[in-house]
């Protein structure tokens, strides 16, 4: 899709909407992401993601290094006052000079204070999301010093006046036609400006010039070594090491964070970072100790200097986010950009619209927040759960969790409203989340509103499919009037399992307690009814439990007092089932996610979260494992040739379900059983869970879907052999598929149940 | 004496650093072979800068010195201009075919830097599995905890642009030649 030659007016600069404090400013921001900036924001980050997928694959200690390199950084932030001094001590013994900036303003000021003692003209600058933190290249202009933004990404946004829009790649948000357009309007030339090799020869002569006749180099630094004040500086391009080593200065910005304890740790790194970012190392790492020891370089008529090197690590605010028990797990991030490249949601926008004035992504809110404001992590907002982050992390930060922890506090800042104080009230949510908005306290207590409405059923579904009413709750609770809430079925999971014919069969092969979530009991509990089948047909004791919330709704909104007391209840709930021996079950993978990964963060009681943890199970994951116990083939229990929607399917797991694993399983067990299974690659389906209900987000979620709908497109072709069954295994993602292809989803449960041999 | 271990490790070198882009070929270790190498390596360059090895013979440097085109006791107006750079790789990283360059010695750096083609003669015992084996205090980690290590992996390169374009601020070529 070619790119308009300009920006079309009606949408926003991206400096007009990098601040998002008010949630109107991140909406315009998504739309102009949107428009303008989607296309190669999509193809640059699926690109990284897919390098890196396999090249993660073939590492066999993957996990190891990840421990290996959480623990290095949960040492060095430990000790980091210990670091700063050993640090320093290095750094001077080597002839350099250190300086420790309590604020943004006070690194700029020494920076400028060593510019202006060498009368510098020019500084060359590598590339440094620090330096966009504290402003710098503002300061120095202001000054009157010439900047030259080196590295081919920064120089573009120099060009265009833009703030970077990821991490490692700050300008993929620009494809070759719009940077030639770009080029084209700023630029008076003759060369041609078209292709990747024009443009990249363009910007490489004129920078040349820079590098050669800068008085300063300026860089970042990726990780410092206390011990030897050895700084590790990643690139492809060259031009860090261009401005590392030609100009008579060097000055290194950093954040205090990137400080490590000793340089034999930086292997660990060296080997994680760019595996992270795009599965191989990048063309330079350099592990300098400077000053450098090489004559200084000089071309003729350029007086010949001594080196110099000036450290400068900054606090601005670090300090305090290292006392945050939820902000120090964002100061272990060493800034690969893999939670953002596994991001459905930042692939469709990136780090314009998922992002603030300096980071961006799922761990840009963290940063923003403690560098910044909290007002200013408006934009996590953006952070689904979806938690396809969380095993992609090198340094294993719970980015799910930060973002949720920041949505708690956000909400307390708000205002507050008759509509929500009220909702709050009669929803139960727990007294100090009645703050939030009303929109987040319908979606955080779901489970009422179901409950509630099932009392007047037939009034609720009637409302439901009434245009007037839908704008109405569109108005009120933020509900997007597009959408088709499911309507709510004659009678629940728990209505129907009370009455069917107990099965206790002795000896049982198995004890089980279905959990009765309140999406499968509410919105499709046929699902709940074939897994009974199924387990009942396997030789299992198998009972349906209560109905209750298990807190993944109210976390997802933010209001982690209401979380923790539904996570509290279903525990109450669950904790006499394991006692009785019986594993859970569970058909909602979100629900899934509570027990296995989020409880640790809303229960004291440690041992009974490792209990559950270890004893709850994906549905299908559990009959996996029965056919397995029980010696028989697949095929021996069920039969493809029953199934009523044929042989071919094209299968969706949920977002949670395969962070937890659980999405293999299904994929197995169906092939095995002689289903031709394609499956989807998008991260996400783009519902995840509330967050496409919403009006704000109705667009992007709708965007984000269309990477799932093409998959399904590709996978019916032709040549691929034609049409196939959709199967998914989340509500929301079912919902989604539902509406967008116009055609039924099945549960695998639900096929499993119909093709089961009797 | 080349171990099955040491030659397999040389194979995923080859593989790897093919794989990055760079140009690699095995050569044989005597001053002949490796002068002809790099003639044919830097063919066409017009001017070419020789930085001293550590671990290889002394004379091979002498006699690639005397290769046309050598630019001796190069100034930096003649660094900045010239067309090919030759040094010694410090070190060969099989699993990435990264090579490691240790600056510091006269025109490491900036052989390895500022001109168009990069080639790098690297003795074939000092390549290691993993990058990491440059950071621990065994095997080539002593000699190179020290040092100022550059890891070079094929030539330099950017996507910033749009498609992958090799050859940015760095070189553009990178020949390597591993010495058997």
């Amino acid at each position: 899709m070619a790119a308009p030659a300009t920006p079309a007016s009606q949408y926003d600069t991206p400096r007009a909407v990098a601040n998002k404090r008010d949630k109107r400013t991140l909406v315009r921001a998504i739309r102009m992401a949107l428009g303008i900036e989607s296309a190669a924001v999509r193809r640059n980050t699926q690109n990284f993601n897919s390098n890196r997928y396999r090249e993660a694959a073939a590492l066999v200690d993957y996990d190891a290094l990840k421990d290996e390199a959480r623990s290095i950084k949960e040492r060095a932030i430990a000790n980091l006052p210990d670091l700063l001094l050993t640090l320093e001590g290095a750094v001077r013994a080597r002839g350099g000079q250190f300086y420790l900036a309590a604020t943004a303003a006070d690194a700029c000021r020494y920076i400028l204070g060593v510019c202006q003692a060498h009368g510098a003209k020019l500084v060359v600058k590598g590339k440094s999301i620090t330096s966009e933190e504290i402003r710098l290249n503002h300061t120095l202009q202001a000054a009157g010093i010439e900047v030259a933004e080196s590295d081919l990404a920064e120089f573009i946004l120099q060009v265009a006046d833009e703030q970077p829009s990821h991490n490692v790649a700050p300008a993929m948000h620009y494809s070759t036609e719009r940077i030639s357009a770009l080029f084209k309007r700023k630029f008076e030339t003759d060369e041609p400006l078209e292709t990747g090799e024009e443009l990249t020869k363009f910007a490489r002569q004129r920078l040349r010039q820079k590098f050669l006749n800068a008085d300063v180099g300026f860089t970042g630094a990726n990780l410092i070594a206390a011990d030897t004040g050895t700084v590790m500086l990643v690139e492809s391009e060259g031009n860090i090491r261009m401005s590392s080593f030609l100009p008579p200065v060097h000055i290194a910005l950093a954040g205090i964070e990137k400080v490590i304890p000793d340089r034999r740790e930086m292997g660990v790194f060296l080997e994680l970072l760019a595996l992270s970012f795009n599965g191989k190392l990048t063309s330079y790492t350099s592990f300098i100790s400077p000053p450098l020891d090489d004559p200084p370089f000089a071309l003729s008529g350029r007086p010949r200097k001594k080196r110099e090197f000036h450290l400068v690590l900054i606090d601005n605010g670090r300090r305090k986010m290292r006392q945050d028990p939820v902000l120090q797990e964002a100061l272990y991030c060493i800034r690969c950009s893999a939670c953002m490249n596994s991001c459905a949601n930042f692939q469709a926008v990136g780090g314009h619209a998922f992002g603030g004035e300096t980071y961006c992504g799922g761990i840009g809110g963290a940063w923003e927040a403690g560098t910044g404001a909290l007002e200013n992590a408006r934009f996590s907002d953006l952070c689904t759960g979806c938690s396809r982050c969380v095993n992609n992390c090198p340094v294993r930060i719970d980015v799910p969790w930060l973002n949720e922890a920041l949505r708690d506090r956000l909400n307390q800042k708000s205002a507050g409203s008759p509509t929500a104080t009220l909702l709050g009230l009669a929803s139960g949510a727990a007294g100090r989340d009645r703050r939030a908005s009303a929109e987040k306290i319908f979606f955080g207590n779901y489970h009422w509103f179901a409950s509630a409405g099932r009392r007047a059923r037939g009034l609720t579904n009637s409302l439901l499919k009434n245009a007037a009413a839908r704008n109405m709750l569109q108005a009120l609770v933020g509900l997007d009037a597009r959408r088709q809430m499911p309507a709510l079925p004659a009678r629940t999971l728990v209505e129907v399992a009370r009455e069917l014919p107990g099965a206790r069969p002795v000896p049982a092969r198995a004890k089980l307690a279905l959990f009765a979530d309140v999406y499968t009991n509410y919105g499709l509990p046929e699902r709940g009814l074939a897994a009974l089948k199924v387990f009942q047909a396997l030789g299992a004791d198998v009972v349906v439990s209560a109905t209750v919330p298990e807190g993944r709704a109210a976390l997802s909104q933010g209001m982690l007092a209401t979380a923790k007391k539904h996570a509290r209840r279903a525990a109450a709930l669950l904790g006499p089932y394991l006692d009785e021996g019986r594993d859970i079950i569970v058909v909602e993978p979100s629900a899934l996610a509570m027990f296995r990964r989020d409880f640790r963060h809303l229960l004291l009681d440690a041992p009974f979260v490792e209990r559950l943890r270890t004893r709850s199970f994906e549905v299908v994951e559990y009959v996996a494992r029965l056919v397995e116990e029980s010696g028989r083939a697949p095929q021996e229990v069920f039969d493809v040739a029953r199934s009523p929607v044929g042989p071919r399917l094209f299968y969706h797991a949920h977002c949670q379900q395969r962070t937890l694993g659980c999405a293999a399983p299904t994929e197995k067990l169906l092939r095995e059983i002689g289903f031709d299974v394609a499956t989807s690659s998008a991260e996400c389906c783009g519902m995840a869970g509330s967050f496409g209900y919403k009006k704000e987000y109705y667009e992007l979620s709708m965007a984000v879907a269309d990477d799932l709908f093409g998959q399904v497109q590709a996978a019916e072709g032709e040549s691929a052999g034609g049409a196939r069954a959709l199967v998914a295994s989340g509500t929301s993602c079912t919902e989604q598929i539902h509406t967008g292809l116009g055609r039924p989803v099945l549960h695998p449960i639900e096929l499993l149940a119909a093709i089961l041999k009797t | 004496m080349a171990a099955p271990a040491q030659t397999s490790l040389l194979d995923l070198f080859v593989t790897r650093a093919t794989e990055a882009a760079a140009k690699v070929e095995r050569v044989r270790r005597s001053g002949v072979e490796v002068r002809n190498a790099v003639a044919r390596a830097t063919e066409g360059a017009r001017s070419l800068v020789i930085a001293d090895g550590e671990f290889l013979p002394a004379e091979f440097f002498s006699t690639l010195r005397m290769l046309p085109g050598v630019v001796s006791k190069p100034s930096d107006d003649q660094l900045a201009t010239s067309d090919a750079g030759v040094t010694e790789a410090f070190a060969g990283v099989a699993r990435t075919g990264s090579i490691c360059i240790a600056i510091g010695p006269p025109l490491r750096a900036t052989a390895s830097l500022l001109m168009p083609l990069h080639v790098a003669l690297l003795p074939a015992e000092r390549i290691v599995l993993r990058p990491r084996e440059l950071f621990e205090p065994k095997g080539l980690g002593a000699e190179a905890l020290g040092r100022n290590l550059i890891f070079v992996t094929g030539p330099s390169a950017t996507a910033d642009m749009g498609p992958l374009v090799r050859g940015v601020h760095g070189p553009h070529r990178l020949h390597i030649l591993v010495l058997e």
